[in-house]
């Protein structure tokens, strides 16, 4: 097994992945980012600050959730639930962009910007757009912006603009490369608040700062209930935020199996699936050096997932290098046995889950038999999907027709 | 001294159009390089198209577009240089690539085969100076003679700029706006002070490009700059006249004159 953690902050490099390969034009926003995220990670009024509205606004700590039933119908292992879709705007989004924002206003930028997936990012940063009034625009896939258009209605309401992208396969790696366009543009007034642990140095280790609330939280939360720490934990990865944070806070704990999960959409043959730590090879995008899931000739291919926050190329370069060090795994679940999922956690523990989470518990199914009783098991609950619900009826074939 | 360079000495402002290959097919691509070259390029700057070009406006991301809709490869790349170069090779040929395409080829390979098929430079717009990467390539690069032609921006900080220096040849790429490649009808202010302060930190001509499409604006910034590099504007023409070969080939020919004679006045 590879060193754990390789990681220095003054080269942004996770083992071999990471680094800044981003155009010229932003790479003293880079910098400047850089410099002032490291002087406001150690000042105790930015801390303060960002401790208020973690408490205040998004309301933290969420809770951990024991899956009595869920737990009795899998048969196997218990599981428990980080509940991330309890924060305000419904997931682990908003850990972030609160954090981002603070950032911003450190460093007198008036106008924030991001690209979506799902729309939860966007939301999230809509929301902190209208909070300490930034002008806000948010990329989102013309694809995208069919199947979630719950979301981006929420961003309009919350007064930013929501800019559809046609370009490439109109899906989320096109909106991250119109929002870094953007940047460049307007790169002295702007910050783009990027929204998973992906881009170029330092976004990945700012995005993983403010996400691992949501492991330091769960390991005291499951240790105060328990008295030990979970088995396993699993979350799902797209970039890979919400995994990250969960997956930070027990790295060090090596009796914790940790497990990452990814879209494997409908096949495995290219365009049908995101599951870039089977697929992908080591590669440059976005700014980052990372695995990507790439043609014979160094071209990105276009990914698939049932849900819009996984179908991305790429992965956040510390899980590119969590994987190859083999302290976490990763595993891959299909589109239609994330559907089963979702309807099975709705209907077994009362919980809609996000599309992207219900990947997260299609595999702690297999799990938590596999594991057996007496084990348990922690999932990250991303987020809630009322963001999804259109989309999985449409899939399910629920209301077709009919009346809601 | 290298063949761009050499360009620079005997050229006081050199004019460097650019096409994306493969767009609308690798071949009419080796007829619209002809067609700039009879009308007066001194350097050509073929890019590479890519999937994900973040450092490019909408014409040549429409541009790589179209191209990719031909099945890529390297290979046809490069024998597609090969082409161009022996139809004139006198004119230096600059590769414009991100850098996922020639590290996926293994940048060793790449180096050996572009200096075979013609080509005296590359510009990486995604790879900056400080990465491992570009320390290793340019070392590639260098045991072969080809350059590593560095983009320096309005943003780029002076002590940046002195970094820059140990990994750049040929010459610096100065983006004269923020943003991406595009048209633009007013170019930033203090460009000309930027332009000669860049000058005076490089031991290289410094050329500029990003917006610049017009006969005027060419020669406004050729009186400082040593060389006037156009994209977006060619490439229109590629968009608007590109089925139809010998419309497209025409017009390339008499934009690429009336750029070269605009900055003639200068030679």
């Amino acid at each position: 097994m590879a060193k754990e953690r390789s990681f220095t902050e003054k080269e942004g490099y996770f083992g071999d992945f990471g680094g800044r390969y981003a155009p010229e034009i932003l790479t003293e926003a880079l910098i400047e980012l850089e410099g002032t995220y490291l002087k406001l990670r150690k000042d105790k009024k930015f801390l303060k600050e960002l401790e208020f509205y973690r408490k205040n606004y998004i309301g933290r700590p969420s809770p951990i959730t024991f899956a009595e039933r869920l737990t009795k119908a899998w048969g196997g292992a218990r599981i428990w639930l980080k509940r991330e879709d309890l924060n305000h705007t419904g997931a682990h989004k908003i850990n972030n962009t609160i954090g981002q924002a603070l950032i911003a206003k450190a460093m007198g930028k008036r106008r924030i910007i991001a690209e979506t997936g799902a729309g939860q990012h966007g939301v999230a940063t809509a929301t902190v757009g209208a909070m300490f009034q930034f002008e806000t625009a948010i990329f989102m896939g013309e694809e995208d912006l069919r199947r979630q258009k719950l979301n981006a209605i929420r961003m309009e309401m919350l007064g930013a603009k929501v800019i559809g992208v046609s370009s490439g396969t109109a899906t989320l790696k096109d909106a991250t490369s119109e929002a870094m366009r953007d940047w460049a543009l307007n790169v002295s007034n702007t910050h783009y608040i990027v929204g998973s642990v992906i881009g170029p140095h330092p976004f990945p280790t700012i995005v993983r700062d403010f996400q691992k609330v949501i492991g330091d939280e769960s390991k005291k939360q499951f240790k105060k209930a328990n008295d030990k720490l979970p088995d396993a934990v699993v979350a799902c990865v797209g970039g890979g935020s919400n995994a990250m944070g969960m997956f930070y806070g027990f790295l060090k704990d090596k009796k914790v199996k940790l497990y990452g999960v990814e879209a494997g959409g409908r096949g495995s043959s290219p365009g049908e699936h995101s599951a870039t730590m089977l697929f992908g090879k080591t590669g440059f995008l976005h700014g980052t050096k990372t695995l990507v899931i790439q043609d014979e000739g160094g071209q990105v291919v276009p990914a698939h997932s049932v849900s819009a926050g996984l179908d991305y190329p790429g992965v956040g370069p510390e899980h590119a290098f969590l994987h190859s060090s083999g302290r976490v795994k990763y595993e891959t679940v299909s589109d239609q046995g994330a559907l089963d999922a979702f309807m099975e956690v709705c209907r077994v523990e009362g919980i809609i889950p996000a599309l992207e989470t219900a990947h997260a518990f299609r595999f702690a199914k297999d799990l938590a038999k596999e594991l057996g009783k007496k084990k348990d098991i922690l999932i990250c609950l991303s987020g809630r999907g009322d963001k999804d619900v259109a989309e999985v009826a449409r899939l399910v074939g629920l209301f077709q027709g009919g009346e809601i | 001294m290298s063949a761009i360079r050499s360009v620079f000495s005997e050229t006081k402002s050199s004019f460097i159009p650019y096409i994306s290959l493969g767009d609308p097919t690798y071949d009419a691509c080796v007829d619209w390089a002809d067609a700039l070259i009879r009308g007066g390029a001194d350097i050509l700057e073929l890019g590479i198209p890519f999937s994900d070009p973040v450092a490019d406006g909408p014409v040549i991301q429409k541009a790589f577009k179209r191209a990719l809709a031909n099945p890529f490869s390297m290979e046809k790349v490069l024998e597609t240089t090969a082409k161009i170069h022996a139809l004139h090779p006198h004119i230096p040929l600059v590769y414009l690539t991100y850098f996922n395409p020639i590290y996926s080829y293994g940048f060793e390979n790449f180096a050996a085969e572009a200096k075979i098929s013609g080509i005296e430079g590359m510009i990486i717009p995604d790879l900056p100076y400080d990465t491992p990467e570009t320390e290793n390539l340019f070392h590639s690069l260098q045991k072969r003679g080809i350059d590593l032609i560095h983009l320096v921006t309005p943003a780029t900080a002076p002590a940046r700029m002195k970094g820059i220096r140990d990994f750049a040849s040929g010459f610096i790429y100065y983006v004269t706006s923020y943003g991406v490649t595009g048209e633009r009808t007013a170019l930033s202010n203090g460009l000309e002070e930027r332009i000669r302060m860049t000058k005076s930190l490089f031991s290289l001509p410094v050329s500029a490009g990003f917006g610049i499409s017009s006969p005027d604006q060419a020669k406004e910034i050729s009186e400082y700059a040593d060389g006037i590099i156009i994209g977006s504007a060619v490439q229109r023409i590629i968009e608007e006249n590109g089925s139809n070969p010998s419309l497209c080939r025409k017009k390339l020919e008499e934009y690429a004159l009336s750029i070269s004679k605009s900055l003639r006045g200068n030679r």
